[in-house]
């Protein structure tokens, strides 16, 4: 049986998990492509028209793997990885939405609930729906969701160590990139890491020899502390986490700016944006908002990115320089 | 439009000075779009901008209520309170989140609403306010489905004003009763110019709680269906929020758990606003024979979004005409109006055909 997971959303965050988990139940994987301007086209054009860009690729990603025949289609529904915390709306009714968009999916929809004490999503009770679905035994699920859990613990420490998860999941040996100076970029891993909706923005930054820490390399512990500091956290479980590193950010010496990376019509976003513009103020540290939709043309990018990082660059180097001359 | 009318009645009543702000005009909007930020859904845009208009008038506390998510407007109190501190302004911000959050808080909160006044006095005014909601919602619903008749346009309009301005001067309920009595006897007494039953179009509005309670924001969208000559019934009305969200008794909360079964095939969990009860609402409003539903939502509502995604669905699983609106500060009138005009036009065909086919 073929199992199709979407190059989109979450994939970033729980592939290796997902792979495993299927691949030693027995099941055979298929990811769609990497996002392409087709991919994106197929999803502008299906889905709602308000709807973010990620969603929309989402969408893509799903007929994209219509083509590939695959027996199922995997749209696992993200309740909440924390209790009292939630994700986004969209992801909570995204099998919904999906099963909405598109006549006679339904049986082709594989499906569950995921309410899960952390962003370790192993708990077995949320996947007794595949005992019934795909026949697999309970014993098998149990071990292959063991199997899974080490994998992506593997995954999540090497992330957590510096190595960008696109790096993780695309070569074998993994590199780390350095620079002369550091970015804190603080965005969902499906806007940071997937290479076509934002214009290939790692790679724009390692041309420009900048080192970028992101939030999944953030400590959990770390995150927690910061949040702390607000009588009431967000809804919005990764949201959190990118409220949390903001604010480690800002306190830290060795991060010499801030770029939000955010996609056209984010909801949890729009309520983060005033928490981040205005207390990065405060705290003087240089912040941008880097917003990417479902238009296409890098140079934007590459120009905004260009002349923040060379205005980082001028104070940086010129606090560093002792006075020269006659004054 | 009667909520903040019930807030204003029942600070007042436990005898705080109230500054009720104006209703929400182009002015507030300009302010709230100002100040928020760009992608933040239009309540919380229109909602800063009352709270400016307001600290303008010189309040210095806000109250509001907070949420469990994971809708935006759950967060829209601690937002707002950032940002106007930021701005400069020094304002109080007592946030009403669930007891169970932060019992402390909460208790805080209560005594400082409460004031010098009595439990049995806080109990009273509470009640009084409740049947208030109850008796104006029931007016209110009078109003939209008669005023699709009138034969002189805007009367109903005028009375409904009127009737409400009286309301804001009951001191307790007996007073309510007394409003509602007389409310009623003038609404029976405007002229009606009756259409025969087979020609009645009456429409459903649901969606986003906000643009569909509010009149000023979402141009007024009861009113003008009513001059297209079609009944209307919201999806939410402020006693029925009560009901569900504030009284702990089951049986005020049926009919709510029956419109979210009606949208358990389409969106089987609740994913916060009021998206499962939307979905709910528009099968509700179909199997109770209305002609059609009008779906509001402000742009990029995260729940809304869901529903709409699953409205086109449902338009052609049923073949049930149903219009979805965006609502926030770029909806210009003229274009609502259009395409109210061409929905209503396609409801009228459909009937006619219907009708024919008999």
């Amino acid at each position: 049986m073929k199992i199709g997971i979407p190059k989109a959303l979450m994939y970033y965050f729980y592939y290796p998990f997902w792979k495993t988990l299927f691949e030693s139940l027995g099941f055979e994987v298929v990811t769609s492509d990497d996002t392409s301007k087709s991919i994106l086209d197929m999803g502008v054009k299906e889905a709602v028209a308000e709807i973010c860009v990620p969603m929309k690729v989402y969408t893509g990603h799903v007929l994209n793997l219509l083509d590939k025949s695959v027996d199922y289609i995997y749209i696992p529904r993200f309740v909440s990885l924390k209790k009292g915390i939630f994700m986004c709306p969209k992801f909570m009714g995204l099998p919904d939405m999906i099963k909405g968009l598109f006549d006679g999916i339904e049986n082709k929809i594989l499906t569950h609930n995921i309410v899960s004490k952390s962003t370790d999503i192993s708990e077995f009770h949320n996947y007794t729906v595949f005992i019934d679905k795909l026949g697999v035994s309970r014993k098998d699920l149990k071990n292959a969701l063991k199997k899974a859990r080490d994998k992506w613990l593997e995954f999540r420490t090497l992330n957590r160590q510096g190595y960008d998860i696109n790096e993780l999941l695309t070569s074998d040996e993994p590199k780390k990139y350095d620079g002369d100076i550091t970015i804190g970029l603080i965005g969902y891993v499906y806007n940071v890491y997937d290479r076509f909706v934002n214009m290939d923005l790692l790679n724009v930054f390692r041309k420009l020899n900048i080192k970028v820490v992101t939030f999944d390399m953030m400590e959990e512990k770390i995150i927690q502390r910061q949040l702390k500091k607000f009588k009431k956290n967000m809804f919005w479980e990764f949201s959190n986490m990118l409220l949390g590193t903001a604010y480690e950010f800002m306190e830290r010496d060795d991060i010499d700016g801030i770029i939000h990376v955010t996609a056209f019509g984010c909801g949890p976003d729009s309520i983060l944006e005033p928490f981040l513009t205005i207390d990065s103020e405060k705290h003087k540290k240089p912040f941008m908002t880097l917003r990417i939709d479902e238009q296409t043309g890098e140079s934007h990018v590459i120009t905004r990115v260009e002349a923040f990082t060379d205005l980082i660059r001028i104070k940086k180097y010129k606090a560093e320089k002792p006075v020269e001359g006659v004054i | 439009m009667g909520s903040p009318y019930m807030y204003e009645k029942l600070f007042t009543l436990l005898g705080h000075e109230v500054i009720t702000p104006p209703k929400p005009s182009q002015k507030t909007v300009d302010y709230g779009v100002k100040y928020s930020p760009e992608f933040a859904c239009f309540p919380l845009k229109v909602i800063l901008g009352t709270y400016l208009e307001a600290l303008e008038l010189g309040a210095d506390t806000i109250v509001t209520s907070g949420g469990n998510g994971p809708c935006r407007a759950g967060y829209y109190g601690e937002a707002q309170k950032k940002i106007l501190q930021n701005m400069g302004y020094d304002v109080e911000f007592i946030i009403f989140d669930e007891p169970k959050r932060d019992l402390k808080t909460f208790l805080e909160n209560v005594k400082k609403i409460k004031g010098n006044n009595s439990w049995r006095q806080v109990i009273k005014t509470v009640k009084t306010v409740y049947d208030m909601a109850k008796s104006m919602d029931k007016v209110e619903k009078i109003v939209e489905c008669k005023r699709a008749y009138e034969c002189n346009k805007g009367e109903f309009t005028k009375a409904w004003h009127e009737i409400t301005e009286e309301y804001r001067r009951i001191e307790s309920s007996e007073d309510v009763k007394k409003i509602e009595r007389k409310a009623i006897e003038r609404l029976n007494s405007i002229k009606i110019c009756e259409v025969p039953e087979e020609e009645k179009i009456r429409i459903g509005i649901v969606g986003e709680i906000y643009v569909v309670m509010e009149p000023s924001i979402n141009g007024n969208i009861e009113e003008v269906l009513n001059a297209y000559g079609a009944e209307v019934e919201r999806s939410h009305y402020i006693s029925e929020w009560i009901d569900f969200n504030l009284i702990p008794l089951p049986s005020y909360k049926e009919k709510e758990h029956q419109i979210l079964k009606k949208g358990e095939k389409y969106i089987e969990i609740i994913i916060g606003g009021h998206a499962k009860q939307s979905v709910g609402a528009i099968i509700d409003f179909m199997e109770r024979g209305f002609d059609g539903v009008v779906h509001l939502k402000p742009f990029g509502c995260l729940p809304e979004l869901v529903s709409q995604s699953v409205i086109d669905k449902i338009m052609r699983e049923y073949d049930y005409p149903i219009l979805s609106l965006s609502v926030d500060e770029q909806m210009a009138i003229a274009n609502v109006l259009t395409r109210i005009e061409a929905f209503l036009d396609v409801i009228k065909q459909k009937k006619h055909r219907k009708r024919i086919a008999r």
